[in-house]
């Protein structure tokens, strides 16, 4: 291995995709592509095997490999020219879920391909049934929007126009789709024409080599990471709440975590049968989870690329919700079944792995989405946005407070930038008093949003979890906060569940319920589980606690026997 | 009354840089820092001057602020803000710092949760009153505050703000009045722009720093009007800029990053002096190295940065991208059997092992020893004396872990920290859309030279400068530097329904505030003033920055913006979207009170090559060469040398490869090309 070249390609590889990102963010429309960042670029090789990633969404990092290789089979090598653009969104091709729209732009250099530039963005409004891209009602994945096999958008160069036409002609907000989809164009063409010139600085054949020793290197420290993990069979179980559907059943996701030498094996057997409603995972989804949480696990400077996910292998039965069967719905599966199944892996390991494992984080992204037709403008709108919750408490550090889920790494709206763009206004944004579970390390607390509408009417849809089942602690630690969404209609003083408002079947799934002007909702988001058992809190950090807020006194009491003066 | 003193504070020593502009002599010198109170340091320096009356300006680069938000040894701040609201500093915007890092601990902000209050009042997103201030709580809560008894600075930052800052106005009058002597310090005046994590950041950075800057501040003009030279101080604040003392003191978040802006004023100087437009700094230290850039001989200004991550200071500043690696960095062999260098650094003390102060892993500085390209007989200028056997050992060891030569592995290592130095420039070159092709590459500091060579030959960047006196570069931008004030504020509106007259009325008030700025410090001198707006497409969320030629937005003006609007972006994006509602947010304006720039001294004029001191071997990429060993203090202007080649001088030394060509300039800088 040459260790020079391999030590500058890499980090100008990931800088490339780092500069992808940068016109990504710049350039595109959606807030949740340019304040909450979920997105990522990438670039792979010929076989779709992900050779340098830029850590932007971890969700869609471990999805990029599959969803490159899935779409190599429909679209053969031989028929890809130069200045394709291909685009792809379809969850049962590789795909994460229906918003996540992949594009990918072959790198040829003297007419032969070598690799492809890669970019994944969440595209906020998709149509289906409810505007957003969540609807948490959905029984089938056409209702989620408009499904897109694989396309060539550009062709040789050229706008693809008829492509253009439909993907538009099906969504509620053309104008903004247009900005979000030339902004992943304009990625994958950066990364393309900057990759095509390093291959023709330092040669195909030395780039192949060096690829190849860096995915080998990648694999070989996973695998010296993955030695160091005691050896054994680890269970663990945790339940996603309802499907949205089928108000009285919950859903087991149980997984095995089989660890031997430098390999490690997550098998999902056990887990439950698909759903009715969309909180089912593709396999796509499930394994991007494996790598997900073995990455927590693990060395972060590893570098990212197939190398570092050899060591995983993942086995999960078709039919479940951890390997749903066409054509069940499946949006909430990448945003809420993900993080289920990364802590269910992290509470596996707990006992094997003390000091990189924590107890339950809030694991949902609240994903209250909305949509309307502006009174200023006649303009539809949508919005598709992301809260933090509390994370777990740890063997050496209590959780933290307000982070966005593991599966993501958003960023939450400004204020500001949410009332300028959307016909809200916040009332408030405060911290969840007690909901951080307590320990010897509590968890972090999530907040409550409260929202009021100013709009005739607002149609909002709902995708979240944690509103029956807490946030477990570890090793003694309790329970976090719960979450919740209420509505207060005008007039009325009341607070009321979706499930009370609008005869839902769930309160924290559902869609299409119309929020008129004068209601409010409120968001409120899980904090995380605690760790250790709460008498063994120091009580200086008890008492901090309570200075600030954080813990009420008769939590205080209640959990620490302490007395606050 | 003909000579300017600049100051640069450092770790280690304190340089002082001095220019005479009736002569046009420069001269140099240093002394050991006195970290308990660095002004010591300074005095100490200023001693040597014969003739400190004849001493027209002393500029001073201070890390006072930087230190105390570094060591979190700054005020005890309340926060005041809009009901409902107070968690936002802690909330911050729910990213984390990487991913996969379970042992991650979420920074907290500057002040406790506890001190945290809100007040009654709310405007719209347009800016319309929706609760008016309620006084009444602000009273009580000046009452709190005042029981309290801990508080010793305050902010306030409400929501919408920057659109009217009546309410943030009047919170902080009924402050001031029910709690004198604590300052105060208001969103508004920090940093009128929208998002109001970053802002209320900014402002509650601002007031933790009041108090200590100012006691500083005060300290030191005493003992400076002591010595006589009170009146002539300038301080460089973080947009390179200069203020006097009790200006700085007003707004001590503008001071956060002071220091290092010296390279990159000195390069803007270059810039002006050479007619080189498009440079960037390379600035290797012992422990990090700052990259920034000066294009068409402006520094580039950001306002994102943050003191340590998710606490951004979003005051504008220079641009400057910070790496920690440098000569000191420490070679490591990871589980994969990767060689890496740094972050770890043997610092100072004990220093690399060739320091022979007890180190002994082997670092970026012992690689070039034993590569050659440190001549361990001439560090400092002959100053130091380095253990070239105890690099070896160092290396050795490495060599052996890898299975490598010795002089393999150090020119391996050389690499491999080269390639991180690399991640910088393209940090401020590619990442921000611009090509390393445009540019030359300056090389500052003690280790810049060293590797400026390599930089330019693996970031493309076709020309390289190594300026005089390379060691003291900070303190020779301070010489250079102007009274300058940034101001900045969001004043959104469309292309589609654009008012001109409330845009011309907010670039007016900002470019007399800026103007106001300058003449109350006493800067006098003729002020240049550069407006720019910030816009994007509608519903866009980053914008891109325009000059705009006056304060007046006339139909003219205003459409000839939209136009360049598209070109640019199709520029910098690689496509536009004609027809596109654009949308203006922020104005910009910069206000700069313009001294007399130095008239440097010129080399007298001579061909061909300078005559070689010596030679000795150096190891290439393709093996040893026995090179030619040059000393630069006798160098003409309009002489050459080909590479291969050493040119040794007090503070460095210049490596050039065997396809570079190096000749000296008029002023006597090395420009160097393929």
């Amino acid at each position: 291995m040459d260790i020079v070249t391999m030590n500058i390609l890499e980090s100008t590889m990931v800088s490339l995709c780092r500069e992808m990102g940068i016109v990504l963010m710049k350039t595109s429309y959606s807030t949740i592509f340019n304040e909450a960042l979920d997105f990522t670029c990438g670039l792979a090789d010929m076989n779709g095997d992900m050779i340098a990633v830029a850590d932007y969404c971890p969700a869609q990092i471990g999805g990029m490999p599959l969803l490159v290789k899935s779409c190599l089979k429909e679209i053969p090598i031989r028929e890809i020219e130069e200045g394709d653009v291909i685009l792809h969104n379809d969850p049962y091709r590789g795909g994460l879920h229906t918003p996540e729209h992949t594009f990918f732009k072959p790198i040829f250099v003297e007419g032969e391909i070598m690799g492809f530039a890669v970019a994944i963005g969440h595209i906020a409004e998709v149509g289906g049934m409810a505007p957003g891209g969540f609807c948490g009602e959905a029984t089938e994945i056409f209702q989620e929007g408009l499904r897109v096999p694989p396309v060539k958008i550009k062709k040789r160069g050229q706008d693809n126009i008829e492509v253009w036409k439909l993907l538009l002609a099906n969504v509620r907000t053309p104008r903004v789709n247009y900005g979000d989809l030339r902004a992943l164009i304009a990625a994958v063409d950066l990364g393309e024409k900057q990759m095509t010139n390093i291959y023709r600085k330092y040669g195909k054949e030395k780039i192949r080599e060096t690829v190849e020793d860096l995915l080998l290197y990648s694999e070989r420290r996973m695998r010296a990471e993955l030695e160091a993990i005691p050896d054994g069979i680890y269970p663990f179980t945790d339940y996603v709440e309802s499907d949205g559907i089928d108000p009285d059943r919950k859903y087991a996701i149980n997984v095995e975590v089989h660890k031997r030498g430098g390999d490690i094996i997550v098998d999902y057997a056990g887990s439950s049968p698909q759903a009715a409603g969309p909180i089912n995972a593709t396999l796509g989804v499930a394994t991007s989870a494996a790598y997900n949480a073995v990455l927590h696990m693990t060395d972060p400077s590893i570098p990212r690329n197939s190398g570092c996910f050899r060591p995983i292998r993942v086995m999960a039965p078709p039919g479940t919700i951890v390997n749903v069967d066409f054509p069940a719905p499946e949006v909430g599966g990448n945003t809420e079944t993900h993080p289920r199944i990364v802590g269910a892996i992290l509470g596996a390991m707990s006992k094997a792995l003390p000091d990189r494992t924590m107890a339950a984080e809030g694991a949902t992204h609240c994903n209250f989405v909305f949509g309307g037709v502006e009174a200023d403008t006649g303009e539809f709108f949508a919005c598709y946005d992301l809260e933090a919750v509390g994370w777990g408490g740890r063997s050496f550090a209590d959780g933290n407070d307000g982070v966005d889920s593991i599966n993501g790494n958003c960023r939450i709206t400004p204020v500001e930038v949410y009332e300028t763009r959307f016909p809200w206004r916040i009332e408030s944004l405060a911290f969840n008093t007690d909901a951080g579970g307590a320990g010897k390390f509590r968890g972090g607390v999530g907040y409550t949003k409260q929202m009021l509408c100013l709009n005739d009417q607002i149609i909002c849809s709902q995708m979240t979890d944690r509103h029956l089942f807490a946030p477990w602690g570890l090793e003694g630690g309790k329970e976090g906060g719960l979450g919740a969404t209420l509505v207060q209609k005008a007039g009325r003083d009341d607070w009321q569940t979706m499930r009370e408002a609008y005869n839902k079947a769930s309160t924290s799934r559902y869609s299409n319920v119309a929020i008129k002007y004068g209601d409010r909702v409120r968001l409120v988001t899980p904090g995380g589980g605690g760790y250790g058992d709460p008498s063994e809190r120091s009580r200086e950090a008890v008492a901090e606690d309570v200075r600030e807020g954080y813990v009420s006194a008769g939590s205080a009491r209640k959990f620490y026997g302490y007395e606050a003066n | 009354m003909s000579r300017v003193v600049g100051i640069d504070i450092g770790g280690t020593f304190t340089d002082f840089v001095s220019y005479d502009s009736a002569t046009g002599a420069i001269e140099n010198w240093k002394n050991l820092t006195t970290p308990a109170d660095p002004i010591d340091g300074v005095l100490e320096g200023l001693a040597s001057v014969d003739d400190l009356e004849g001493v027209r300006k002393i500029r001073l680069g201070t890390t006072i602020a930087t230190n105390a938000l570094l060591t979190r040894r700054g005020a005890k701040v309340a926060y005041v803000t809009t009901k409902g609201f107070r968690d936002v500093p802690f909330i911050q915007r729910g990213d984390r710092r990487s991913h996969y890092d379970i042992t991650w601990i979420k920074t907290k902000p500057l002040m406790k949760r506890a001190d945290c209050h809100e007040v009654d009042e709310r405007l719209s997103a347009k800016g319309e009153v929706v609760r008016s201030l309620d006084e009444a709580t602000v009273r009580e809560l000046a009452a709190r505050i005042r029981a309290d008894g801990t508080i010793e600075a305050v902010a306030i930052c409400t929501l919408f703000s920057y659109i009217d800052p009546a309410h943030e106005q009047r919170i902080r009058d009924i402050l001031a009045e029910e709690l004198p002597g604590i300052p105060i310090s208001i969103s508004y005046e920090v940093l009128p722009k929208w998002k109001e994590y970053d802002r209320a950041s900014t402002t509650i950075a601002d007031a933790y720093l009041k108090p200590v800057v100012s006691d500083n501040f005060r300290r030191m003009q005493q003992r400076l009007d002591a010595v006589g030279v009170g009146n002539r101080i300038g301080v460089i604040k973080s947009n390179g800029g200069e203020s006097t003392l009790a200006g700085a003191a007003q707004a001590p978040v503008q001071m956060t990053l002071s220091g290092p802006t010296g390279a990159v004023v000195a390069t803007r100087a270059l810039s002006q002096l050479t007619g080189i437009p498009h440079l960037v700094t390379f600035d290797m230290g012992g422990t990090s190295t700052d990259c920034s850039t000066v294009v068409d001989g402006m520094e580039h200004v950001t306002t994102s940065f943050e003191i340590e991550w998710g606490i951004p200071i979003q005051i504008p500043m220079i641009d400057i991208h910070t790496i920690g690696a440098g000569g000191g960095s420490i070679a490591w062999i990871d589980k994969g059997g990767m060689l890496r260098m740094g972050p770890q650094s043997a610092g100072a003390d004990p220093g690399p092992a060739c320091y022979g102060r007890g180190g002994v892993d082997a670092t970026v500085t012992d690689a070039n020893v034993v590569l050659g390209r440190i001549n361990p007989d001439f560090f400092l200028g002959g100053r130091m004396k380095l253990d070239a056997d105890a690099a070896h050992r160092a290396v050795e060891a490495v060599a052996a872990r890898l299975g490598l030569a010795v002089d393999e592995a150090a020119f391996a290592m050389v690499q491999i920290a080269n390639n991180n130095m690399l991640g910088a420039l393209r940090a401020v070159l590619l990442q921000r859309g611009l090509d390393p092709r445009d540019f030359t590459l300056v090389a500052s500091g003690g280790a810049g030279p060293v590797h400026v060579c390599d930089l330019m030959e693996i970031a493309g960047i076709p020309q390289g400068l190594v300026p005089n006196y390379p060691g003291q570069f900070s303190a020779f931008g301070f010489i250079m530097t102007d009274g300058r004030v940034d101001r900045h504020r969001t004043v959104q509106q469309t292309s589609k329904f654009f008012d001109g007259r409330r845009a011309s009325e907010a670039m007016t008030e900002l470019v007399n505030g800026a103007i106001g700025e300058l003449v109350e410090q006493g800067y006098s001198d003729q002020i240049e003033v550069y407006r720019s707006v910030e816009a994007r497409y509608l519903g866009q969320n980053h914008e891109l920055e325009l000059t705009f030629p006056a304060n007046e937005f006339t139909t003219e003006t205003v459409d000839d913006f939209w136009n360049r609007f598209h070109e640019e972006h199709q520029n910098r994006f690689g496509f536009s979207i004609p027809g596109e509602t654009i949308e203006t947010v922020n104005l910009k304006v910069v206000a700069v009170a313009v001294g007399n720039k130095p008239q440097m001294k010129e080399l007298a004029a001579a061909a061909g090559a300078p005559s070689a001191s010596g030679s000795r071997k150096v190891r290439y990429a393709d093996g040893w060469h026995e090179v030619p060993v040059y000393d630069r203090a006798g160098f003409l202007h309009g002489q050459e040398i080909k590479g291969p080649a050493v040119i040794e001088e007090n503070a460095s030394v210049t490596i050039l490869l065997p396809k570079q060509t190096l000749s000296v300039d008029r002023l006597g800088n090395l420009i160097i090309k393929f």
